[in-house]
């Protein structure tokens, strides 16, 4: 059963984060996720994310797909220009790549090539336009296709905002799906209470919505983390970690009661990002 | 200077369709000297709308006003006291001009009577050319003055490519190849293995690309 499917159904589905290696070296991203792969519905491969140059979405989706685990291939707008963009998602559908997400991409001032020129021929919503007009059997151009993709398509949210943000944040959410967004992919939740106002706002049982869980990996991660990058953890929980004998056990004890709570709160599923700990995921996919 | 090209009288038409009395406001800076939107090119734009406008059954009232440079705060409150007794204020500066405006004078609306087009200069009577791109770090001294960042159609730091035939580039048989231009100076010159070294990936951060850009002189700031 695919993704699509498994959402249809109602199914609280379990997606995992893949980073493709810096390099050509595979085996430990093969590896991870062959190792949890009974556990996870599909795994998102991101598209060089904070602009830092690696193994593409598309090649590494290919490596993945190519061992019978489903995929969901990150797009940027940052890396091609829409004629790139079009030849690699019919390359991916053509790969049997049946999930995309879009984002805009970080700037490349972010990652580890400043020099670059950033490309940004197309945004993200006329990214989301590019793709439904592929599903139509048509290009950018006008130009009929042989044979026409039919996609899942994703893309961000941010759950954390709250009052006039959050009326910016649910405008552009209902932007995004009028162009065909199906999923929504929200950033780290660790305080199930932080997202209370955008869950109060949002029919779950109508937008499919799948928050961020973020394995804790240091007591020093967790500070940085709520400090400087607007994730909200509270003093209780990195108190927690600080006092765990096994910062390990206790990250995915931490990591496994997040989960419980976004599927109690009726959220179409949970993304993990394992940060490097991928080598963990087993561990916390037998617990939940 | 800044080179551009007057809107479509369709275009400007449009976008003042449901105003009345506007204010057209030209400028004394490079689009006087491109002949696109100096005082000259105000009083015609102003006529030609008028009898459209007329013509249409729906006259409309323009004042006209050419600013030394709209680029300049200084300037642009030449029209304080009189921007909100219009419906809209029609620029013919490049697109500095009417962000100047609307950032002096919040609450009016203003609207671009022309197309900003490039950083270049008068090749012939009526022939203007692009030179300059604007990527924040000059290396014409590489090309013997000559600019392929600005000047080729693939901004190409190594050239020419393989779209170069007869001197001409690859998109249009009227366009030059600079590449072409710079080697034949080159060898004029004896000097081709200049262009034999391989030089470094661009830095575009001092370009549009590094995001929006600002100059500060330390000496000049009060």
């Amino acid at each position: 059963m695919h993704l699509k499917n498994k959402f249809d159904v109602g199914k609280f589905t379990i997606l995992a984060e893949m980073q493709p290696p810096k390099g050509v070296n595979v085996s430990a991203m093969v590896n991870s996720a062959t190792r949890v792969q009974k556990a996870v519905d599909a795994f998102l491969v991101p598209e060089m994310g904070n602009a830092v140059m690696r193994m593409s979405s598309l090649g590494g989706a290919m490596i993945l797909q190519r061992k019978g685990l489903e995929t969901i291939m990150q797009v940027n707008c940052r890396d091609r220009n829409r004629i790139a963009l079009q030849a690699d998602l019919l390359a991916a559908y053509g790969c049997g790549i049946l999930n995309i997400m879009g984002v805009s991409g970080e700037d490349p001032g972010l990652g580890d090539h400043h020099q670059t020129k950033a490309v940004d021929d197309i945004d993200l919503m006329t990214l989301f336009k590019a793709v439904s007009t592929l599903q139509t059997g048509k290009d950018l151009a006008g130009n009929e296709l042989s044979g026409a993709p039919a996609f899942l398509v994703g893309a961000n949210v941010n759950t954390r905002v709250t009052g006039d943000e959050l009326e910016k944040e649910l405008s552009r959410m209902a932007e995004k799906a009028e162009a065909g967004v199906d999923f929504f992919i929200a950033p780290p939740v660790f305080d199930i209470g932080a997202i209370a106002p955008f869950m109060e706002k949002v029919d779950l049982k109508k937008t499919r919505i799948i928050p961020t869980v973020m394995l804790l990996k240091s007591v020093g991660m967790a500070r940085y983390l709520d400090r400087h990058l607007n994730v909200t953890i509270s003093k209780d929980l990195i108190q927690r970690l600080m006092r765990a004998p096994d910062k390990a056990t206790e990250s995915l004890a931490i990591a496994t009661e997040i989960i419980s709570a976004v599927k109690a709160a009726g959220f179409a599923g949970i993304l993990i990002s394992a940060m490097g700990w991928e080598e963990k995921l087993q561990k916390l996919l037998d617990r939940v | 200077m800044i080179i551009a090209d007057r809107k479509s009288l369709e275009e400007i038409l449009d976008m003042i369709k449901d105003f009345k009395k506007i204010l057209l406001v030209g400028c004394k800076g490079c689009v006087t000297v491109c002949n696109v939107g100096g005082e000259k090119e105000v009083g015609v734009l102003a006529v030609i709308l008028k009898i459209a406008r007329k013509k249409e059954g729906n006259p409309i009232e323009i004042d006209e006003k050419t600013l030394e440079r709209q680029c300049d705060p200084e300037y642009v409150e030449q029209i304080r006291d009189i921007f909100d007794q219009y419906d809209a204020v029609l620029s013919m500066a490049c697109g500095v001009g009417p962000q100047f405006l609307s950032e002096a004078y919040p609450s009016q609306r203003f609207f671009p009577a022309v197309d900003t087009k490039f950083f270049g200069g008068a090749v012939q009577h009526g022939i203007w050319e692009e030179r300059c791109a604007g990527c924040g770090t000059c290396v014409i001294h590489h090309y013997d003055g000559l600019c392929p960042i600005a000047r080729c159609s693939k901004s190409l730091q190594h050239g020419p490519c393989g779209g170069s035939a007869d001197g001409k580039c690859e998109i249009a048989k009227d366009v030059e190849c600079i590449w072409d231009t710079i080697v034949k100076k080159k060898m004029e010159q004896g000097r081709l293995e200049d262009l034999r070294t391989i030089r470094a990936p661009k830095d575009w951060q001092t370009a549009r690309d590094g995001g929006p850009r600002k100059s500060i002189r330390e000496e000049l700031v009060q």
